[in-house]
């Protein structure tokens, strides 16, 4: 795509997406909001889990130390009024899930594959259990954060522009990140870490600064979706489908592409919320077989769907054999 | 002292169970080299069964154990010839972590469609008896079940070493391809290995049935407790599994009396961690470890 037309679509879906909420139902507002959140935490997965190929099963514990983080900065430092107000909280939010990141990064990131995916799931897990017992936390009986809403406008379309703006923050980033020398030392990592360290990538330091960058990205996003909720425990933001949501997002849609988190987040929120919204119980199967589908009959996810089916390899593997 | 004995009494009692929850877990990932996180399902459907029966017909989960078993045995090797199968030839084995993770998620919807998502326990007559021994005092359930544990590990043992299935096996996951020269169907024996390992991790729940309260969304738990259990132990055999099963039990109870409860998940955690950056391989050492 030659550049002058792809900054006419970008420019056009901006407009697209300010205007959007004009003709919309509040509740497709809403949904939309949660695409625009949980894509971006797919995005943001995506630099760490595509790009440098280090599958992170628990996530979500970046989410849940932004909100707390965020309500714990307003508890001491006071909570701020208006927009401006959740400036600073949001910060801290992304600052101590990225500082966390670091710490627990040296370690975890020496484990590789399936060590580190399982590393992150009990990361998730313990942190959960913290907040939720240590009374420091405040997890079991719950955090508030004040409704940073300006007068006059609805809550949803101030969230919906919020998480908006994030989700081209983190696909700018993403996008950064990929075209980079950083992206390419993560493409490296991903497809052969102990060549690219012998061939003089600094592979260890990479790693963490995907691992960070990933981190406070989700972190920011975190932090807002407590906002967003104005009330919430230990449960409401640790949520395991969140870790869940990110890696099958990125998965359908295509792992390791730029847009691919957000076309997975598109067509499996649609679907969830829209086609089958009358079946709320049933949610957790249907996503856990849509994985299962789409790893047996596309590995690559949409965006490389042409090369992945099966009857298409199959074909190239008798022309090329 | 007498609080650090009962503790340790504990703690074992809760290490046998430990073993035998993860050891068809440690099996899968020994001998065909895949991370199955399903496992907890398993363990979950096999305390549900226990439930069911006990409430339908009386049966008491401890002699429940051969149905379940023979159940979920067929259910592993179905699962394995099918879905796991296909995910390794068709994808990768990192792919296959991702298809068991799904297919967890498909189990406990289905779980607790059908039993409801509340904790569930199971209270056979002796629940409340306890024996002494001196002045510690040891719950009868929990004695039952880690009899029963140790029963079972024994004979899983005994088959690996002993039969020709369990020599099949062994061989299958040391060299695969060996193997299969040999005459051994190498995908039927993977196929029997899930299907042992599922009717296993089913045993296992019968027992923590009655030992512990349960719901769909323990699973996880379970998974994450084989884990750790297999990075502990060691990777691919009974005495492994039984190694890493009972220091997961001792620091859980000695972290649950003298630090707090609230911190056991915790420091289970930072011992795994700790684990696999010190000593990989296990307390013992991968059994099959030079083919990998």
């Amino acid at each position: 795509m030659t550049r002058p037309l792809a900054l006419l679509l970008l420019a056009a879906a901006a407009v697209a997406t300010a205007l959007l909420p004009q003709a919309l139902s509040p509740f497709h507002i809403r949904v939309l909001q949660f695409f625009f959140f949980a894509a971006a935490t797919a995005v943001a997965w995506n630099i760490l889990g595509g790009y440098a190929g280090y599958w992170s099963f628990g996530h979500t514990v970046s989410i849940g130390i932004g909100a707390f983080s965020a309500a714990h900065f307003g508890l001491i430092f006071g909570h701020g009024a208006g927009p401006a107000g959740m400036i600073l909280p949001v910060l801290a939010g992304g600052a101590i899930a990225g500082l966390f990141a670091l710490v627990i990064a040296y370690p975890l990131l020496r484990l590789r594959g399936t060590y580190f995916a399982i590393a992150m799931l009990g990361v998730g897990q313990v942190v959960a259990e913290l907040a939720n017992n240590l009374p420091v936390f405040q997890g079991g009986i719950g955090l508030f954060l004040p409704s940073p809403v300006p007068d006059g406008m609805a809550p949803e379309r101030f969230y919906y522009y919020a998480f908006a703006a994030l989700l081209a923050l983190c696909l700018v980033i993403s996008w950064a990140v990929k075209r980079s020398k950083f992206g390419y030392a993560l493409l490296a990592i991903r497809e052969d870490e102990d060549t690219a360290q012998m061939l003089g990538v600094a592979t260890e330091r990479y790693k963490i600064a995907a691992f960070v960058l990933s981190a406070t990205l989700v972190g920011l996003l975190g932090a807002v979706y407590g906002y967003s909720l104005g009330y919430f425990t230990t449960p409401s933001v640790f949520r395991l489908d969140f870790s869940l949501n990110m890696i099958v997002f990125a998965l359908i849609g295509g792992i390791g592409t730029l847009f691919g988190p957000v076309i997975g987040a598109a067509l499996l929120l649609f679907l969830t919320n829209v086609l089958l919204s009358g079946f709320l119980d049933i949610h957790l199967m249907i996503t856990g077989a849509l994985v299962v589908a789409v790893i047996l009959l596309m590995p690559g996810g949409i965006l490389r769907a042409g090369a992945t089916l099966p009857w298409k390899r199959r074909a190239k593997k008798e022309a090329s054999g | 002292m007498l609080l650090f004995l009962q503790t340790t009494i504990n703690g074992l009692v809760l290490g046998g169970i430990y073993s035998l929850a993860a050891v068809g877990f440690s099996l899968i990932f020994g001998v065909i080299g895949i991370v199955n996180l399903t496992h907890g399902i398993f363990v979950i459907a096999g305390a549900y069964m226990a439930m069911a029966l006990f409430a339908a017909a009386g049966v008491d989960p401890l002699l429940a154990i051969p149905l379940i078993g023979a159940v979920l045995f067929a259910v592993g090797y179905a699962y394995q010839r099918t879905i796991i199968d296909w995910a390794i030839s068709r994808a990768s084995v990192e792919a296959s972590l991702v298809v068991t993770f799904g297919m967890a998620m498909v189990f406990r919807n289905l779980l607790q469609l059908w039993f409801g998502p509340d904790v569930q326990t199971i209270t056979p007559s002796y629940s409340f008896d306890s024996v002494a021994i001196g002045p510690i005092r040891v719950d009868m359930v929990r004695l039952a079940a880690l009899g029963a544990s140790m029963a079972l590990l024994t004979g899983l043992t005994l088959m690996l070493a002993r039969t020709h299935f369990g020599r099949a096996m062994r061989a299958v996951a040391q060299q695969p391809l060996a193997a299969s020269l040999s005459g051994l169907n190498v995908r039927r024996i993977h196929g029997l290995t899930f299907g042992v390992s599922a009717a296993l991790a089913g045993a296992s729940g019968a027992i923590i049935g009655i030992v512990q309260p349960f719901s769909a969304s323990s699973e996880v738990a379970w998974t994450l407790n084989a884990f750790i259990v297999v990075v502990l132990g060691g990777i691919g055999s009974p005495a492994g599994a039984l190694a890493g099963g009972l220091v997961l039990g001792l620091i859980n109870a000695y972290t649950a009396t003298y630090v707090s409860p609230a911190l056991t998940q915790a420091m289970m955690f930072l011992v795994l961690v700790l684990m696999l950056l010190l000593r990989p391989q296990g307390i013992l050492g991968a059994a099959y470890g030079e083919s990998r």
